[in-house]
């Protein structure tokens, strides 16, 4: 037993001198997290979309249309930039990217309203920018269902109406909608919980795949395993190299959801015992996959050559940035064997929603299972990699001896 | 010139020969680029979003109320799968995942509406996904108004008004919506064509980081710049030539996947999608020369180069506008030669916008070309001084 404890001991020195003598691997592995959280927190720092240029045609030029387009000046998310005076001057200005969306109000507006006929206005706005879409469109459609309301409630007034009465016919169900956890629905976030995550994911795949190539690639594996090998010796192997990144990752993951969280305004709602624990488990499950991947690289380059694309693809899979209403079933389940999955999913709900432990119990789960699966996989992989390389010395050591003799 | 023409055609010989025999450059220039691009046209393939889970308390319990739930659930996005007892068990649901929203109707709902007298409804969306957050909100406030207004058609013309004075009565501004460019607000549309140009975009960088840097880890670099003649020029153009070829190929690869699978319109010109994709690679090409040459080292390059490439998503202004950004990262945004290839695919693909309005973007990634040329010198001593090989 003693012997086993040795060994874990000898594997953890090796790793931290591996790690830390390693530039590529320290950059990989330490700041990498803190490098792309920070980066992407400053992108996305101001949080929210304002202020979107738009332009007003406006063929009426009356007060009351002037009146509508100061409705689309008032509310935060437009301004009326330009008013062209015609549509094709609107186009020029929208392919030249000066505005996001043209209204167009009518010749006849203000008289078909006091005339209580049906006023006409044409939006038109641009899909091919979602965010913009989403704030010209309601800003307009608010704007333009204000000012309807206004003049409806008018009518019935001047028609005798009493004032609760009017209320009531122009707006019989007030439609209130409130949006939690998250009220300004800023983009940071919205988005950062799920980077954050999948980064330590990505970082710790790439970083220990590296470690994992340069061994293979110069042959350094078995170093690792005590001369005559016994049954169960890749165990402390494994453990022991587990120890070393979750210890780097407790500091930097410390640094990232501490201070960085602090510093964006990013929500923390979660209880600190519950979020601490969540972490444990998801980075176990993404030390244990990073492992058992990492006995598949042969050469030093090859993790980051190989890996580094995925990282998009894992994040639109955990159903965060592209929601997973849209994505097909078997893709989404296929991604549930990812660590990110679960833990973007189960992050963003303690640490944004403020849910408890036993309502994020499914994730936590999963990520337990996922740690001894590919925990189980990193021993077969080491063991495999160890067995290779001692025979190949083996060889090597034989023909040496049949070229002496 | 013709013996520079001689070299290169030597030196592009050469690579053909070690593109051919490393396995590795079949995986990055076509494996995983055909792959990640189907991975994409599978991931939007199905568009758009539909039956979001939500829970609706619905305390008034009455014909009107369930008309109202019923509109809700009819809508697109939206899907009734928990009515429940109390806020309580909503948010309970909520924080386990399993509903989106909770749809909130009072007590004596229909009694107000029919003594005409003003009800309210209530809608909590979660924000943390506004995505569909977006999505929701906007299909329960369309069941709501549409919900409303039939009650206002029928309180006005109980009071004697025709259908069409009820209407514009209730409606005094009426508008017609036209979305441009993506008519059917198809994520798809715009997600797709973006997110594949950046898995081209790593590819090219890991590829020709790769093709450069073995040269030094494996110490042939002096052989390298001897089939060139010992002309550095002849000796890059020859290298990079087979790679951005293979690459191009790739990326028309990508553009059917596009145009046929995915199915993004093309309203405009394809010969300036050609020269843009074209221009995108070589502008990859030559940073990735840029960094090779500063660092001199393979594995560090790729570290550098790969983080380089996977930032320029965020910063490319598709999801989260450029506009909106701090002023600073505007201008880290024009860094990326991205930026300026995501504003020509939205423009040719979906805004058909005149050729002439993608000139200056065009211009901007030509000048990311240029860049290889500040560290010529520095390559060439690079390649040719052993010092700087076989590092780790």
């Amino acid at each position: 037993m003693r012997s086993y404890w040795q060994q874990t001991g000898a594997v953890i020195r090796n790793e931290f001198h591996t790690v830390f003598t390693d530039k590529g691997v320290v950059l990989i592995l330490v700041f990498a997290l803190l490098i792309y959280a920070t980066a992407y927190s400053l992108a996305y720092g101001s949080q929210v979309l304002r202020n979107v240029p738009i332009g007003v045609v406006d063929e009426s030029r009356t007060p009351t249309s002037r009146a509508l387009i100061d409705a689309f000046n008032a509310g935060p998310n437009t301004y009326v930039a330009y008013t062209p005076t015609s549509m094709e001057e609107a186009r020029e200005l929208f392919h030249a990217r000066k505005i996001y969306g043209v209204v167009y109000i009518p010749a006849d507006y203000e008289r078909c309203l006091y005339g209580g006929q049906q006023a006409n206005v044409a939006i038109y706005c641009d899909a091919s920018y979602f965010l913009m879409y989403r704030q010209v469109f309601q800003e307009v459609v608010t704007s333009i269902g204000q000012t309807g309301a206004m003049v409806e409630f008018q009518r019935l007034v001047a028609k005798g109406a009493n004032i609760p009465q009017a209320q009531a016919t122009t707006q019989p169900v007030i439609y209130q909608s409130q949006n939690l956890f998250n009220p300004y629905l800023g983009y940071g976030t919205f988005v950062m919980p799920a980077i954050i995550m999948v980064i330590i994911q990505q970082t710790m795949l790439i970083g220990i795949g590296m470690i994992g190539g340069t061994w293979r690639e110069f042959g350094l594996y078995h170093k690792l395993c005590p001369a005559g090998r016994r049954r169960m010796s890749t165990l402390p192997i494994v453990v022991g190299r587990a120890l070393v990144y979750a210890l780097i990752y407790a500091v930097t993951c410390a640094l990232v959801l501490g201070l960085l969280y602090r510093l964006f305004h990013f929500p923390m709602n979660g209880n600190p015992w519950t979020v601490g624990i969540f972490m444990v488990a998801y980075v176990s499950s993404c030390i244990a996959m990073g492992i058992a991947v990492s006995t598949l690289f042969r050469y030093r380059e090859n993790s980051l050559l190989l890996m580094l694309w995925t990282s998009i693809p894992v994040l639109m899979v955990s159903g965060v940035s592209f929601p997973r209403e849209g994505i097909p079933e078997w893709l989404y389940n296929l991604g549930q064997l990812l660590p990110s999955s679960h833990g973007v999913d189960g992050f963003i709900r303690i640490q944004t929603m403020g849910a408890s432990m036993s309502e994020v119990f499914p994730e936590i789960k999963w990520l337990i299972i996922l740690t001894i699966v590919y925990g189980g996989l990193a021993c077969i992989g080491i063991h495999q990699v160890i067995r290779r390389e001692l025979r190949q010395r083996q060889e090597a050591r034989i023909a040496e001896k049949n070229r002496t003799e | 010139m013709p013996g520079f023409f001689h070299n290169v055609c030597a030196v592009a010989r050469r690579e053909t020969r070690r593109l051919i025999h490393q396995p590795m450059y079949l995986v990055l220039m076509v494996i995983l680029p055909v792959v990640s691009f189907s991975f994409f046209a599978i991931l939007f393939g199905q568009g758009a979003i539909r039956n979001v889970p939500l829970a609706v308390l619905d305390q008034d319990n009455t014909s009107l109320s369930r008309k109202v739930v019923q509109m809700i659930d009819e809508t697109p996005t939206a899907m009734i799968s928990y009515g429940i007892q109390d806020m309580a068990e909503g948010e309970r649901l909520m924080r386990e995942g399993k509903v989106v929203a909770i749809v909130l109707i009072p007590p004596f709902f229909e009694k107000s509406i029919l003594s005409n007298s003003q009800t309210h409804l209530e809608n909590y969306v979660s924000g943390t996904n506004i995505t569909v957050n977006g999505l929701l909100s906007k299909d329960i406030q369309t069941a709501v108004t549409t919900f409303s207004a039939g009650i206002q058609l029928q309180l006005l013309m109980k009071q004697g008004l025709t259908e069409a004075q009820a209407m514009a009565q209730l409606m005094p501004v009426r508008f017609d919506k036209h979305v441009l460019f993506n008519p059917h607000i198809n994520y798809g549309y715009y997600l797709a064509p973006s997110f594949m140009p950046m898995m081209l975009m790593i590819f090219v960088v890991m590829v020709t980081i790769f093709s450069l840097g073995t040269e030094l880890k494996n110490a042939t670099s002096r052989d390298w710049i001897d089939t060139g003649g010992g002309s550095v020029w002849a000796a890059l153009v020859g290298k990079l030539a087979p790679i951005t070829a293979v690459m191009f190929l790739i990326s028309l690869v990508m553009l059917i996947i596009n145009f046929k699978v995915v199915g993004t319109p093309l309203n405009g010109s394809l010969a300036v999608i050609l020269v843009g994709t074209l221009l995108f690679i070589l502008s990859y090409q030559a940073i990735s020369v840029l960094i090779v040459s500063l660092l001199a080292n393979l594995r560090l390059s790729l570290s550098i180069g790969g983080g380089y490439s996977v930032l320029a998503f965020t910063f490319s202004g598709l999801t989260f506008p450029i506009m909106a950004m701090w002023e600073p990262m505007q201008w880290v945004s024009r860094i990326f030669p991205f930026t300026y290839y995501t504003d020509i695919f939205i423009d040719q693909m979906l805004r058909g916008t005149p050729w002439v309005y993608s000139l200056p973007d065009l211009g901007w990634m030509s000048l990311f070309i240029v860049l290889p040329l500040l560290c010529l010198g520095r390559l060439k001593r690079v390649a040719t001084e052993e010092k700087f090989w076989g590092r780790l």
